[in-house]
């Protein structure tokens, strides 16, 4: 992974010492909160419902044992034991005291981690495809382009005002594990058929919120090495033209929408024939540079069997259900990919505990090459297991209550912290969410109902991602009781599409029974186990789960 | 008019608050049920108050509450601020890890 070169940490150290002395003179009441909440959001630092809020960034969802260590102690010692892992690869603490926050910020910079652009109106922390780099369906690993963003984005002097927050995420995959096409900006890596040469395809436009738009593709394929000068181009266009007079119209989005695909594209070509040529163009040298902290690492040359884990395998049902639906096959032979779920019954959906934390951390190191990614979906990744070890890892996630056996299944739940933490929320999330896990939370009824995802927001601004679930729940406040509103057929993935508003809404007390009744009606139609929740919505129609739902 | 109380965020550790007046010394705890609560023209008292609070950096954006008087003391009116007064809804992770540990 990369590692702070002396000028990066002295950058971080310096921000650090500026931010203790602006929670200084806070304190002190020389920098009213007016001032002061310009400062803080540039750090990080919201204040919330109940407490501040400090969102730490974790780029393009990759840590390091040691840095996982540090988030535990953080949680142990300026909060209540707990993190909360968020759909942008991104860790919250919720209840940190403010003048607590510089010294959090002084050990986060000490494992070269930050609060920068987690906050405000500028470029946020690149997300990724949390099995770059180890997936089978890779062309190429997303991670280096990531870090070069990171590096352009961070302290960016013309985009640190935008009109709104700006998010980027990159995938190098064919399966879209980054959901790159309901962001500002997506990068996906692809191939030059012509030419052989990798490059990007490029979405703008993308994004949830109140009025959610799937990107639009405004190149269909961008060299690599103009990766930078592109994205300045596409900044530079936003910054000059996105409306700054309507914050529920500021986001590039709307800008797309309002101008039209073709134009606003001719817009950004016009801008990137100025600048192509320019610093931003990247060179072989930058290239080599930024994959050396990226190299795979010294596989060892393995079998792809092991007889212990077969013959677990086929006598321990918990475990087999458990590699069924959590491991995934790795690129290198001998090697698993592992989901460590952090969906369960008893934690809100991403929490988890600073004991878990550093127990994830030395189960890193242990079996994993010292490294974990987060995921969108809010759950952890162990990327390179040795298949001889899955048997002994899984004893050791199960006492930790890590190992339930849900990814990419309906207890797999994306919640927003929603009206229990967050100051925008109008209704809450977390206890549906968990409504909806105990009610299904039977392995074979999960199975069955193979891959479906439900997502739940507690507001309009949508960071649970209801718009793109295959079942997504609103939560909304409706003449002071929480109602929750039902979408149908949204996707985030490559098929990427937003879900509609199937009826009217439930009570609280009705949602559970609504979605499940939306299950059955699925799995007494689909035409075989093979076809998809999604696939079934797709071919029968909003018509027809409506009529049943509401008949 | 509605019963209200004053409601802030203290500046130091962003906990919810709530304004006491007590022989007009104005004091901030965290504890809803010994908010001063007024209604109509006594509640100029508790505004102004919470605004020197804010002034004199105690407290954040202090705002009044609708509330409701019972046996058991003062609630607030609406789900949002029960929340902000009690905390959340659900169990905080730690609290149930260490649950479900003794029992295991």
């Amino acid at each position: 992974m990369y590692q702070y070169s002396d000028q990066d940490q002295q950058l971080l150290l310096e921000r650090v010492a500026q931010f203790r002395g602006q929670v200084a003179r806070r304190l002190k009441g020389e920098l009213s909160e007016e001032e002061f909440k310009h400062q803080r959001l540039r750090n990080g630092l919201y204040l919330q419902l109940h407490a501040y809020m400090l969102r730490v960034a974790i780029p393009y969802g990759l840590l390091s044992s040691d840095q996982m260590r540090t988030l535990a102690h953080i949680a142990r010692k300026y909060d209540k034991g707990y993190g909360h892992f968020s759909t942008r690869q991104n860790i919250q603490y919720n209840w940190p005291k403010l003048e607590d926050v510089p010294d959090i910020l002084d050990d986060l910079a000490k494992v070269e981690m930050h609060a920068i652009q987690t906050s405000g109106n500028c470029i946020r922390n690149t997300t990724s495809d949390p099995l770059a780099s180890v997936a089978r369906d890779e062309l190429e690993d997303p991670r280096p382009y990531c870090e070069l963003i990171r590096q352009w984005s961070t302290f960016h002097p013309e985009f640190n005002f935008l009109p709104r927050k700006f998010k980027i995420a990159v995938s190098g995959a064919t399966q879209d594990r980054a959901a790159v096409a309901v962001h500002d900006i997506g990068l996906r890596l692809i191939k030059n058929e012509t030419s052989g040469e990798n490059g990007f395809e490029v979405y703008v436009g993308g994004g949830l919120g109140r009025t959610p738009m799937i990107g639009k593709v405004i190149r269909s394929f961008l060299p690599k090495e103009d990766m930078l000068t592109y994205l300045e181009a596409i900044l530079r266009v936003y910054n000059t033209l996105g409306r700054r007079d309507n914050i529920y119209k500021a986001r590039i989005k709307i800008l797309v929408h309002e101008t039209g695909e073709d134009k606003f594209r001719e817009l950004v070509e016009a801008e990137w024939e100025k600048i192509k040529a320019g610093g931003l163009y990247l060179k072989d040298e930058d290239f080599a540079w930024v994959k050396g902290f990226f190299k795979d690492p010294d596989y060892e040359l393995l079998p792809d069997n092991d007889t212990e884990f077969e013959n677990l395998l086929l006598s321990n049902t918990d475990f087999a259900r458990w590699v069924d639906k959590n491991i995934e096959l790795h690129k290198q032979s001998g090697y698993r990919i592992v989901y460590l779920s952090l969906k369960t019954a008893h934690q809100p959906p991403g929490d988890v505990t600073a004991d878990q934390m550093d127990a994830i951390a030395d189960l890193a190191d242990k079996y994993s090459l010292s490294q974990i990614r987060t995921t969108h979906r809010q759950n952890l990744v162990l990327s390179d297991v040795k298949l001889q070890d899955l048997p002994a890892l899984w004893e050791e996630l199960k006492a930790l209550d890590l190992a339930t056996p849900n990814y990419n299944h309906v207890t797999d739940i994306i919640s927003c912290p929603g009206l229990d933490y967050c100051a925008l929320a109008t209704a809450r999330s977390i206890p549906i969410s968990q409504a909806i896990t105990e009610r299904f939370d039977n392995y074979d009824f999960i199975n069955d109902l193979g891959d479906v995802s439900i997502n739940i927001s507690g507001c309009i601004n949508a960071c649970g991602h209801h718009h793109v679930a295959n079942i997504g729940i609103l939560g909304v406040n409706k003449k002071g009781t929480e109602v929750y509103q039902l979408t149908l057929g949204g996707s985030a993935r490559e098929d990427a599409a937003i879900g509609k508003i199937i009826g009217p809404a439930f009570e609280a007390d009705e949602i559970v029974d609504a979605v499940e009744k939306v299950l059955s009606v699925y799995l007494e139609n689909r035409e075989d186990p093979e076809e998809t929740f999604l696939m079934t919505y797709r071919r029968l129609g909003q018509a027809f789960f409506k009529e049943r739902l509401y008949g | 008019m509605a019963l209200q109380v004053y409601t802030a965020s203290l500046l130091k550790e962003g906990l919810v608050a709530y304004l006491t007046l007590d022989n007009n010394l104005p004091s901030w705890t965290t504890d809803i049920h010994q908010a001063t609560a007024a209604i109509d023209d006594s509640l100029e008292a508790l505004k102004k108050a919470a605004e020197q609070s804010e002034q004199d950096n105690i407290v954040v954006a202090p705002y009044a509450i609708d509330v409701i008087k019972t046996d058991s003391g003062i609630i607030a009116a609406t789900k949002r601020e029960q929340i902000r007064a009690t905390g959340p809804t659900i169990e905080l992770p730690q609290e149930n890890i260490r649950v479900s540990r003794k029992a295991a």
